[in-house]
């Protein structure tokens, strides 16, 4: 056996390199000495933390990151960031909110100071939520357009009934219509804090530089509950095998997503979920290709045309997940559709072969280090990483991860997660012919004579 | 492994990291003795990008069916002497850890693949057996015909005016020759593709001397000694001596119009769509290597635009002209952007508008007027804004490693050298009002190349177009008709 422990492999990328402040912010990042870079703060708070009654909280207060603050109005702030050349974008997710600016490297503390300035003096101003309310509604609008978005949505909605997890990122309209200036306020007290935030950047990005610039600019921030310095506990949210249908004849096709209780992010359990995702794989009718795929299930639904399209996934939250498949096919044949589809998850459970899983492996390597160019998806990966694991996993350590993964790892969990349980599942369209809910729990299992 | 994802593994081996001193943006260049030329540049990452690049795209067909270029992208990483099909070649790829493709163009087409480092030899085998020994046999050949069939067929769809109305500008802009040349197989002559005629595009334009092998990411000397045992010393799949009949043109700008009427089915869009007509109004730029192509591409930044519903925080260019004179004043207008087209021999500088097919008058009034405007010069704070988003760009984009490889593999194949993003982000520096005003002026003296797509039927007359351009305001004239319509 060769001294484990001892040995060292090259690696040709930076370190990622992380420095906690007093006030808990953690900052970590890459330094690549390119002239550009992405820094953003990636913060711990989402829809998870919100309510039925502030369900949309976080998304609004998102809106209004890039709408003037007590140092700059609008107009000024549009202009600072247009006339060097730098980017801001935002975004929320369930238990995310991400703001972050790209830039030249040379103007990295005037990105830091601006992030700073929007996060905390954001003016909050009447007259733009009031203007705001309508832009979200039309966003809302727009989703709804967006089939995958509501049949994803309506999947968080019956598998995570009953808890803050089936809340959607917008919130209801009468939420977003009813959203006043103290609740976002509220909500930045609540969660803003310098403890639930990372500070990530990846480029021309010197870390000792970053980290001044970070006491400067965030170092005097304490977290409002300070006399309370345990974390915030998150609330479990339970998952429920359930069925949610909006039958409507009149669409051209029915779009599912059905998925069973995975794990959490940390949980080591979530590589080989991921290798299965990646045997199962995706397949999309415009690819003209595919009836030749090594992969069984994008053969037969080619060879078949059973659907126009599908994609395994895998949601990952902090304490649990949602591993699952979107399909999507139409009314003659999503009886069929369906029945292949569960098919191929019995198989992944009993039938696996080497080969599969060592192809699997390969492109899931593939696919996250192919990710990894540019420094905005660099910083993402950082900042994420930082939320979900409290540490950038080193990329050697993470190809071990994958790569020792075998066969009976894989299905050891298809039959820990899969084999036998009570999926969620979630539809919109011409749902006449999609097996009841009975029929779909009858083939989580079979009989062997 | 049972250890959460949140603890590092005992056992794992320690990395050691890479310095970020160590990036340099040296690009190293050789010349082999069969006249192909190896490039390549360093970069950080457990990944590299190498391809080949060749001298041949549709323009380079004018004595061939449309397409053929096209044609060979689909057939390319199907099949060749050591892969009996795209599988296999797909399956080659995987072991490799990475991914491969094939892209054509009006100039240039390009066979690359993103692998592990470790695997460069391997992959340039399969690179160098992709690009000189295709199969191209009656099934290759059969399903690349479909698959066009199909994409020709989505192409006439899908409400997206993009592929369409850059084909249509450039036909306007360089009738009949080089880059005005379609880029997409036509229907009607689609059939007259065959092994014959591509084997002849092959033997006439597929020659060492045409190509580049570039590579981003891997060590010089590794990627020569490659290159020769694999690339050079590789005989082609496509017999030697048969007929061979290649273009050498210089591009010639035309101006002109194009008109194509057409109903667009909005039913099978997801977000529902106004009916929209869409223009494109062009006038002649220069090429890539010319003194006036930085101005050129500074003017195009100034110019802007985009989608009036566009997302994004600030960044977008939302002071650019086309935002706050065109389409934060006319909330009739659905999109319009400026476009700048240019090649080692020509260019178009165009700016394109979408409208409802009744506003498509006013839609181009407001483009010549737009376009009249430039010739007044133009504010410092403006033209700073301009210069500093171009360098932004620019560096933002070469963070990828698929786009300095292809920067770095045209720059070479075009001009045998390449200017550095620092050389390029000077010479930006160095654009001034009266380079704008000079390009300008340039510009507005060339013929209009006009294209419009959709309900086209308000589409003023071309002479109308033609007379606004040359006025210092850029009025259409008026439209006077004494008995309606």
């Amino acid at each position: 056996r060769m001294q484990s422990t001892q040995a060292s492999v090259q690696v040709n990328t930076p370190e990622t390199r992380v420095t906690t402040l007093a006030n808990g912010l953690r900052v970590a990042s890459e330094d690549s000495g390119l002239s550009t870079c992405t820094v953003g703060l990636w913060i711990d708070a989402g829809s998870r933390y919100e309510t039925n009654d502030n369900n949309g909280t976080a998304h609004f207060l998102e809106h209004m990151a890039f709408k003037g603050t007590a140092n700059r109005t609008q107009l000024d702030l549009e202009l600072e960031v247009e006339n060097m050349g730098a980017h801001l974008n935002a975004y929320t997710s369930r238990e995310q909110t991400v703001y972050y600016a790209k830039s030249f490297s040379k103007d990295l503390p005037q990105a830091v100071e601006i992030l700073a300035d929007i996060i905390q003096n954001s003016t909050l101003g009447e007259a733009e939520i009031e203007r705001e309310r309508g832009v979200i509604l039309r966003e809302m609008e727009e989703i709804e357009q967006n089939q995958q978005e509501v049949v994803f949505d309506y999947l968080h909605s019956t598998a995570y009934q009953g808890t803050s997890l089936g809340l959607t990122i917008l919130g209801p309209s009468e939420n977003i219509k009813k959203i006043n200036r103290q609740d976002l306020v509220t909500y930045i007290k609540q969660h803003y804090n310098p403890s639930r935030m990372v500070l990530a950047a990846a480029g021309g990005v010197n870390h000792d530089k970053l980290v001044n610039l970070a006491k400067e600019f965030f170092g005097t921030t304490v977290s409002s509950d300070n006399q309370d310095p345990s974390p915030l506990k998150l609330q479990p949210c339970t998952f429920t095998g359930s069925d949610l249908r909006h039958r409507n004849d009149h669409m051209p096709y029915v779009h599912v997503a059905m998925a069973v209780e995975g794990v959490g992010w940390e949980h080591p359990d979530t590589i080989p979920l991921m290798i299965a995702n990646q045997i199962i794989g995706t397949w999309d009718r415009s690819s003209a290709n595919g009836a030749h795929f090594p992969n069984p299930l994008v053969r037969r639904m080619a060879r078949e045309g059973l659907c126009v399209s599908f994609q395994s996934f895998n949601t990952l939250y902090t304490d649990t997940g949602l591993w699952g498949i979107y399909f999507v096919s139409d009314n003659d044949n999503i009886y069929d559709c369906t029945i292949r589809v569960q098919d191929e998850w019995m198989r992944l459970c009993t039938d696996l072969t080497e080969f599969e899983v060592s192809r699997a492996q390969n492109t899931l390597l593939t696919n996250m280090a192919l990710m990894l160019d540019g420094t905005t998806p660099i910083c993402e990966d950082i900042g994420r990483q930082m939320l979900c694991y409290g540490r950038r996993i080193p990329w050697p350590e993470m190809a071990r991860r994958i790569s020792h993964v075998n066969i009976s790892d894989v299905k050891k969990v298809m039959k820990q997660y899969v084999w036998d349980s009570c999926p969620a599942v979630a539809s919109i369209g011409p749902t006449e012919a999609l097996p009841d809910y009975a029929n779909i729990r009858a083939k989580m299992y079979k009989v062997f004579h | 492994m049972t250890t959460p994802l949140s603890v590092p593994l005992r056992d794992s081996p320690k990395p050691i990291y890479a310095e970020s001193a160590s990036e340099t943006f040296q690009t190293m260049t050789s010349k082999l003795n069969n006249g192909l030329t190896v490039t390549s540049q360093p970069k950080f990452g457990t990944f590299c990008t190498v391809g080949i690049l060749i001298d041949a795209g549709s323009r380079h067909e004018v004595a061939y069916p449309s397409g053929m270029s096209h044609y060979l992208e689909r057939c390319a990483f199907a099949g060749s002497s050591i892969y009996k099909d795209r599988d296999a070649v797909m399956l080659a790829v995987e072991k490799l850890g990475g991914i491969c493709d094939c892209q054509s163009s009006r100039d240039t087409t390009i066979y690359a693949a993103s692998v592990d480092r470790d695997k460069l030899e391997p992959l340039m085998e399969l690179l160098a057996d992709s690009v000189y020994q295709p199969t191209l046999d009656d099934n290759i050949i059969e399903q690349a015909r479909e698959s066009i069939n199909y994409e020709l067929d989505e192409l006439d769809k899908k409400p997206d005016p993009e592929p369409m109305m850059t084909e249509l500008i450039h036909e306007a802009g360089f009738r009949g020759n080089t880059v005005g040349l379609p880029k997409y197989p036509q229907a009607e002559t689609l059939h007259q593709i065959n092994r014959a005629s591509l084997q002849k595009f092959l033997r006439s334009y597929y020659l060492p001397e045409r190509m580049v092998v570039a590579g981003v990411g891997v060590d010089h000397d590794e990627l020569v000694t490659l290159s020769e045992k694999y690339v050079s010393a590789k005989s082609p799949s496509w017999s030697l001596d048969g007929a061979r009949e290649s273009d050498a043109s210089v591009a010639q700008y035309t101006g002109g119009d194009v008109k194509v009427q057409k109903h667009f089915d909005l039913s099978m869009s997801v977000v529902p769509m106004p009916e929209l007509a869409h223009v494109s109004i062009g006038m002649e730029s220069v090429k890539f290597t010319d003194t006036n192509f930085v101005p050129f591409a500074v003017l195009n930044m100034l110019m802007g635009g985009g989608g009036s519903f566009s997302a994004g925080g600030p960044g977008k260019g939302m002071f650019s002209r086309l935002y706050l004179n065109v389409l934060n004043r006319h909330h009739w207008m659905y999109a319009a952007t400026a476009y700048h087209h240019s090649y080692d021999d020509g260019g178009l500088f165009c700016i394109q508008g979408s409208a409802h097919p009744s506003q498509l008058r006013e839609c181009v009034h407001v483009i010549t007027q737009e376009f009249a405007k430039l010739t007044n010069g133009i504010d410092k704070v403006e033209l700073n804004r301009a210069k500093k988003q171009l360098q932004s760009m620019l560096m933002m984009n070469l963070e990828a490693r698929p786009v300095i490889f292809e920067d770095v593999g045209r720059q070479i194949l075009a001009t045998g050298e390449r200017k550095s993003p620092k050389q390029l982000c000077e010479m930006i520096d160095n654009v001034s009002n009266d380079d704008i005003v000079r390009v300008a002026r340039h510009m507005l003296s060339s013929r209009p190349a006009v294209a419009a797509l959709g309900d086209v039927k308000q589409l003023p007359d071309y002479e109308d177009i033609e007379n606004a351009l040359t006025r210092p305001d850029g009025k259409l004239p008026k439209k006077f008709r004494l008995f309606g319509r």
